[in-house]
Order: C-alpha cells, then sequence, then structure tokens
C-alpha cells in the first residue's frame, strides 16, 4: 500500500476515526494491527518475517535489561544482530555476494562449488526496520536506554506504518515514550500533519514521478541517447527526483505520524543547499546518517584516531552505506564516492582556507558559501549516477559521455533538444514549475519553521492555500501509484 | 473535543467541496467524451453501423460521410469502433468488444472490417493476446457517460492534459468515433514521419507473425457482424514503402482476404495501392480520409448487397 495509492486514502481515515473513537488502551492494538495490515498489503507472508525478528530482538532486550553487565548482555547482542542481519544478509545480500564470489573464483581459475541463488523477494522496507532494531539493541547492550517490556508496544515501535518501509529510521529512546503516552484529540497538531501529508504528496506525484518521465528512457537505455546535453539533463532530473521523492515520503510519514498525536525527527534539511559535501550529510537522510554515526562510525574511533584511520573509518561508513541502499555495484561506487569527496574534503580544509585567503574569497562570505553549494550540487549530481545507473556499466558509459555532443551550433545537437523540448514541452513546464515551487517552499523554510509561518497566516487564507494545493496535486499529479524508491532498500 | 472534531471535518468537507468545484472544469471534456483518443468511443449509445480496425481506419474513415450517402440505407449510429494496433487487433478481446458495441436489435447494419496484415500478427505465443489487458479486453462497459470504469481503471493522463489536449486539439475524436488529428503535412515533415514508421514497422515485422488465433477471430468478428447487416472487407490506403513492406511481409495476404470474404460471401474491396496522401505513410490525411471516405460510400452504393434474413447469408454468419 503506497501513500499516493486510493488503497491508503481509504485505510488513514480508518485507522485515524478509529484512533481518536477508541478508549486509550485500545489504541496502540489498533495501530499495530494497522500497521501489520499495511506491510502484508505488500506481501502478507513477510509480516512472519517481521513479526519474527521483533520477537528476537523483544526477547534479547528483555533479557539485556535483566543483567547488570555488558558481558552478561553480550550473547544477547550477538542473538539479536545475527537475527537481524542474518536476515538482511539472505534477503538482501546472499545473491550479491554469491554473484561476485563465482565471479571471482572464475577470474582467477579456481576451483569452485555451483552455490544456487536465492529466489527470494526483497521485503519491502528490510533494511530500515531491522536498523531500527540493531539501534535499539545496541542502545539497550549500551546501557543508554532501558528495554522495553510491553512486547505490544515494542513491536508497535518496530512496524509503525508511517515509517515501516522507509523510514525515518528512529531510535528507542525518542519512540518509545510517546508510545506510552495518550495522544488526545489535537486539532492545529492534526491540521498540520495533513498539511506536511499534502505537501509530501505533492513532491511525489507533481515532481518526482514527472521528472522520472524524462530521466527513464534515458537511464533505462543510456546506449541510444549518447548526447551529453540530453545525459547532464537527465541527471540533473534525476537529483531533484529522488529528492522530491524521498523527502516527500518523509513529509507523508511525519504528517501521518503527527496525524495521529506521534512525532518523527526531521529527515531532510534543504540538502541541496549545502556548502560541502560534510554537510549534505548533515542534511540529506539524516536519520541514516545519524545511525551510521553513532553504530558505526564512533564505535570505530571516529575521527578521535591518526588521521589515516580516520579517513580509513570514513571511507568504511560510506562503503557500508552504498552497500545498505542495495545488493549492486552502482550503489557501492556510489558510496564509495561520497566516502572520498569526504576524505577529500576533510583533508583539504587547510587548503581551501588559504585558497580563499588568497583569492579574496574569505572576505565574502555569501559569495564562497554560494560557490560551494554549486561545487556540493555538482558532486552530489555526479554521484546519483551511479545510484540511478541500471549498472555499472551504464553509470561508466553515461559517465564518459557528459561531456560529449555539447556543440550546440551543431545541427544534430539543436535538433535533438528541439526534438526532446517539444515531445515533452508542457511536461517540462509543469516539472520546472515543480522544481521551483518546492525549491522555493524550502528555501523560505531555512531558517524558520514553514509551519508556523502558515499556521500564523489567517483561516481563510490558509484553506484557500490548501484548496490550491489539492488542486495543484489532482491537476498535476500523477497517479498510476508509482512505488516510492526508497521501498526497494 | 467533539466541537474540535465537528471544525475539522467541516473544514476538511469544504476543502473536498472546494476541490470538487475545481474538478468541475473538466466536465465539459469529461462529458463531451474528449478524455482521449479512445474515451468517446466508450461513451456513444451502442450502435447500428460500425467501422473497426486499427488506427488507419480510426483516421481513415469518416462515418459522418458515409452516413451522409448510405444513412437511407442502414440503421444508425454510425460509429468508427477503430481504435490502434496495440488495443484492437482483431482477436477474442476485440470481438467481445464489437460484440457489446453492437445494438442486439440491428439487423441492418453496414460493418465495414478494416483489414491489414498487422492486424492479424502476434508477437509471442499463440492463444496469449495483450490487448487483453488494456480496456479492449477489460471494459464491459462500453457505452455509458461518464464511464467512470474507464475513467478510473485506464485513463493515465494528468487531469491538466486533459484540458491542455481539448484546449490544443492536436488530436479529436469526433461523437461518431473519427479520430481527426492535426499535424503539420509538410513534405519534409511527412518524409521523416515516413522514415520513422517505415522504421517501426520493419521492426514489427522482425518480432510479430501471423497468427491463426487473429485469423480465427477475423472470422468470427465477420460472422458475429453478418448476423446484424451487411458486412465489407476493407484494404485502406497507404504509402508505397509500407505497401511494399506488407507485401514482403505476407505476400499472401490478399488472396488469404479475397477467401476468406469468398467464403463469408462478402465484398472484399482492396484501396491499398491507391493514391492517397497520408501522414506517415500508414494513416490519411484528414481531407484524404474525407476523400477516400466519399470513395468508399461510392463504391458501397454500387454494391448490391443479399437480403441479411435470406437463408444462404444466415448459413454463412455460423462462426467458423
Amino acid at each position: 500500500m503506497l501513500f499516493n495509492s486510493l488503497h491508503f486514502l481509504v485505510f488513514f481515515p480508518v485507522v485515524v476515526g478509529l484512533y481518536y473513537g477508541l478508549p486509550p488502551r485500545w489504541r496502540g492494538a489498533l495501530l499495530l494491527l494497522a500497521s501489520y495490515y499495511f506491510y502484508m498489503s505488500w506481501r502478507a507472508a513477510y509480516a512472519l518475517l517481521l513479526l519474527g525478528t521483533t520477537l528476537v530482538d523483544y526477547y534479547s532486550g528483555y533479557r539485556m535489561g535483566q543483567l547488570a553487565t555488558k558481558r552478561e548482555r553480550r550473547p544477547y547482542l550477538y542473538l539479536s544482530l545475527v537475527s537481524n542481519l542474518g536476515t538482511l544478509f539472505v534477503f538482501k545480500y546472499f545473491n550479491f555476494f554469491r554473484d561476485a564470489a563465482l565471479q571471482l573464483a572464475g577470474t582467477l581459475n579456481l576451483p569452485h562449488a555451483a552455490i544456487p541463488a536465492f529466489e527470494l523477494l526483497l521485503p519491502v522496507g528490510v533494511s530500515f526496520y531491522t536498523f531500527q532494531s540493531v539501534g535499539y539493541i545496541i542502545d539497550v547492550y549500551q546501557g543508554r536506554l532501558e528495554a522495553e517490556r510491553n512486547l505490544g508496544r515494542f513491536a508497535l515501535f518496530v512496524a509503525f506504518f508511517p515509517q515501516l518501509v522507509a523510514g525515518p529510521i528512529e531510535r528507542g529512546g525518542h519512540m518509545l515514550p510517546q508510545y506510552r503516552r495518550t495522544h488526545a484529540f489535537d486539532y492545529a497538531r492534526i491540521v498540520s500533519g495533513l498539511r506536511l501529508m499534502a505537501w509530501g504528496l505533492f513532491k511525489k506525484v507533481v515532481v518526482a514521478d514527472r521528472l522520472a518521465a524524462f530521466v527513464n528512457p534515458i537511464y533505462n537505455d543510456p546506449r541510444q541517447h549518447p548526447e551529453g546535453p540530453l545525459l547532464v539533463l537527465a541527471t540533473l532530473a534525476f537529483t531533484f527526483q529522488i529528492y522530491g521523492d524521498f523527502s516527500g515520503y518523509t513529509d507523508m510519514a511525519r504528517g501521518a505520524a503527527r496525524v495521529l498525536g506521534f512525532d518523527f525527527n526531521l529527515n531532510f534539511r534543504q540538502p541541496y543547499l549545502s556548502a560541502s559535501v560534510p554537510e549534505f550529510w548533515r542534511r540529506w537522510h539524516i536519520s541514516l546518517s545519524n545511525w551510521f554515526r553513532d553504530y558505526v562510525y564512533i564505535p570505530l574511533g571516529g575521527s578521535r584516531v591518526q588521521p589515516a584511520r580516520a579517513y580509513g573509518n570514513l571511507l568504511a561508513v560510506f562503503l557500508i552505506s552504498g552497500l545498505w541502499h542495495g545488493a549492486n555495484w552502482t550503489f557501492l561506487v556510489w558510496g564509495g564516492l561520497h566516502g572520498l569527496y569526504l576524505v577529500a574534503s576533510t583533508w583539504a580544509r587547510p587548503l581551501r582556507q588559504q585558497l580563499a585567503q588568497a583569492t579574496g574569497l574569505a572576505a565574502h562570505p555569501r559569495l564562497r558559501r554560494g560557490l560551494g553549494v554549486l561545487v556540493t550540487f555538482g558532486l552530489v549530481a555526479y554521484a546519483w549516477i551511479f545510484f540511478r545507473a541500471n549498472s555499472l556499466g551504464d553509470a561508466v558509459f553515461i559517465s564518459q559521455h557528459l561531456l560529449s555532443g555539447w556543440d550546440l551550433s551543431s545541427q544534430k545537437t539543436a535538433g535533438l533538444l528541439l526534438e526532446f523540448s517539444q515531445h515533452y514541452r508542457p511536461e517540462l513546464a509543469v516539472a520546472a514549475f515543480g522544481v521551483l515551487l518546492m525549491l522555493g517552499v524550502e528555501y523560505i523554510g531555512r531558517e524558520r519553521s514553514l509551519q508556523a509561518w502558515v499556521a500564523a497566516r489567517p483561516a481563510g487564507v490558509r484553506w484557500v492555500g490548501y484548496a490550491g494545493l489539492c488542486l495543484l496535486i489532482l491537476y498535476l499529479g500523477i497517479f498510476n501509484s508509482t512505488s516510492f524508491i526508497y521501498f526497494q532498500f | 473535543m467533539s466541537s474540535a472534531i465537528f471544525r475539522l471535518i467541516s473544514r476538511l468537507g469544504l476543502l473536498v467541496g472546494a476541490c470538487l468545484l475545481g474538478l468541475a472544469l473538466l466536465g465539459p471534456v469529461v462529458l463531451g467524451g474528449h478524455v482521449d483518443a479512445f474515451y468517446g468511443r466508450f461513451t456513444s449509445p451502442l450502435a447500428g453501423s460500425l467501422i473497426v480496425g486499427t488506427s488507419r481506419a480510426a483516421q481513415g474513415i469518416q462515418p459522418a460521410v458515409l452516413a451522409e450517402r448510405l444513412g437511407s440505407r442502414f440503421e444508425g449510429p454510425w460509429l468508427n469502433y477503430s481504435f490502434t494496433l496495440t488495443h484492437s487487433p482483431y482477436g477474442p478481446a476485440y470481438l467481445r468488444s464489437i460484440q457489446r458495441k453492437v445494438r442486439p436489435e440491428a439487423k441492418n447494419g453496414l460493418f465495414i472490417v478494416a483489414v491489414d496484415p498487422w492486424s492479424l500478427a502476434l508477437t509471442g505465443f499463440e492463444g496469449t493476446y495483450p490487448e487483453d489487458n488494456s480496456f479492449i479486453g477489460q471494459l464491459d462497459q462500453v457505452s455509458q457517460n461518464p464511464n467512470l470504469s474507464y475513467l478510473t481503471r485506464f485513463q493515465t493522463k494528468p487531469l491538466y492534459r486533459l484540458l491542455l489536449d481539448y484546449a490544443t486539439a492536436t488530436e479529436r475524436l469526433h461523437p461518431d468515433g473519427w479520430l481527426e488529428v492535426k499535424i503539420g503535412i509538410d513534405s519534409a515533415q511527412v518524409r521523416t514521419r515516413i522514415a520513422r514508421k517505415l522504421q517501426d514497422y520493419r521492426r514489427l515485422a522482425a518480432s510479430q507473425h501471423f497468427s491463426q488465433g487473429r485469423l480465427q477471430a477475423l472470422q468470427q468478428t465477420v460472422a458475429f457482424l453478418k448476423q446484424h447487416g451487411q458486412v465489407v472487407m476493407v484494404r485502406l490506403p497507404v504509402g508505397a514503402g509500407l505497401l511494399k513492406l506488407e507485401q514482403d511481409y505476407q505476400p499472401a495476404f490478399d488472396s488469404l482476404m479475397r477467401d476468406l470474404a469468398t467464403r463469408h460471401a462478402v465484398p472484399y474491396l482492396d484501396y491499398s495501392a491507391q493514391p492517397y496522401a497520408t501522414t506517415d505513410g500508414n494513416h490519411l490525411q484528414r481531407t484524404a480520409s474525407a476523400a477516400f471516405s466519399a470513395r468508399l460510400a461510392q463504391d458501397l452504393q454500387r454494391l448490391s448487397f443479399p437480403n441479411p434474413s435470406s437463408k444462404a447469408t444466415r448459413a454463412a454468419a455460423t462462426p467458423q
């Protein structure tokens, strides 16, 4: 069940109506049932997997809560890690590592056994809920969080439907206390949640899905489109598509949770306005970045080690992050590329300072920041090629041809661009409008809470605005229930 | 709390009302049947006379022209119920759709069955027809205005495109089912389109095979339509390049159609080599379409059709 489907349009109001209509003690059970129903709408059998890992994690956490020392808790930590990461490995990575091993053995002419491939469909959102559970278990093991004793509440923490399939990856310390509280019907909060959901839907169906119409034909068959201008256009379109898609999903998830009285952490803060790649990662998919920081990077020693080791840590974290996104070399290269960006950025920081002093840019912080934003945007957009391409070969092909065919005076290039713009004219106009509106609104919201700004307008203005947004969604949106990109991870 | 709930529900109700009001702009487009190049054929009343085939017939035969000259001889309403090669090649799905669209009580209709090698071709296994999953195969209700089943399941354009396409009207589906296409017809544009179309059809020729299942469905279609009046099989004019390709692809097509027509005691009119102007080598230009429809009407006027209620005709109408 996608947030942009008719199914969800019926499901959500029913859940909200029942939620506020039921006595508070039944609400948790309702949300748990609704969450499992939501998950089972993809493939019912995978709810068993979710239930299984939930039971193992609950038991591990519960037992750890009864034990005083880390040494005593350790077996339960391992039990949970094996359960979660084992599930992830079997369903997501087994075939990837199998293929890689067989390829390597073939290349080196080594004898190898015929390892059968698993024909398993990847459970939706498995990377998200396993990471959330692993975070909980590590927190309990470290003693940072008290184990949850109520199985239903813990199951809801893992399976809560707004964030079950694509995050944000929440922490037990943030969410579990919220599940213990009663959430009264709050008009202002519900309206604010619905507003966020509508805005997220706009980003998804008006911006992301429309941009996908330009991106897909080119990225699905790049050899048919070897012209640099088209490849650059498609890459830029994907840069905004993935932002509209994922941040749109997150807005809808946060909005839905808010309607029910829950607060999720912010997952995006105008990432394309970042002036450096490290800053980008503090603004893009924040819940995942924080997860890797707290559970991988810092335990590895973080930056409090020798520089070479710290760079190694950064690279390792981003390679794992790439692999987390998908069992494909393209994601691994994408992660590695970002790792290299970060290493280079950290290593070259003094050099950049000197350069800024020497060129006088240091005296113009705004200009310097603007340049930083442009360079960062370019680097991030380039890395998206590897994220979106269907294979490493396609990604390399696109990279090699980005700069070819830029002679705009040539008849071929001009004809190609003309044909492209004629073919897509209305769609391009709508996409450009959508992207500009999305960026404009987010730009306004960068320094103050947009929610608060909207809430301060007179009621009439607000509701006319809501009606306008709804009509924009209805008229400009694409409603063929395209899945969200991050659902595959 | 109850006042807050009432406040929320009433405001959401107003919001829904405002949205419905905003959507009312689409009223003339939807109720006028101008949703896309197909929708109007599913909102029009059941027909007494039909033109069936693919896009070649959809653009090439104007029911209004035929009705003007032959209207007194045959039952109306007249409708061009041809779609595209993807949606309406001959097959079980198209036959079922045609059966739904013909007025059950019609006995003296005129049914023009447009044929070409592509509408009897198939990619993949015999018995698996891709159009089964399209509106042709899926739509049970073919005469309903508005046709909610079509709108909710098969209308995929964003709503603004409905207004924009209606306003710019490059394609206009007339109430009688004729699809008018207004595109540039200067010689350079036409040459480019012909080259592209030939390339597309060469690809089709390489990937498709002649389908016995489709041929059988064509025979059943002819047999079914004969129960409701006179049937004429027509091969429409095409550009020289495409005709040559069709002759190479299915050299025996013409004789096959003649045999089939003879077996069913229906006329077969072959205009494929007639010099009518096309937009792309495949579809007739608007003026050419009017001229061809007039010529077809003239030729049909000259034909002496057997009495549909005669024994011999009824025997020929038995499905093969």
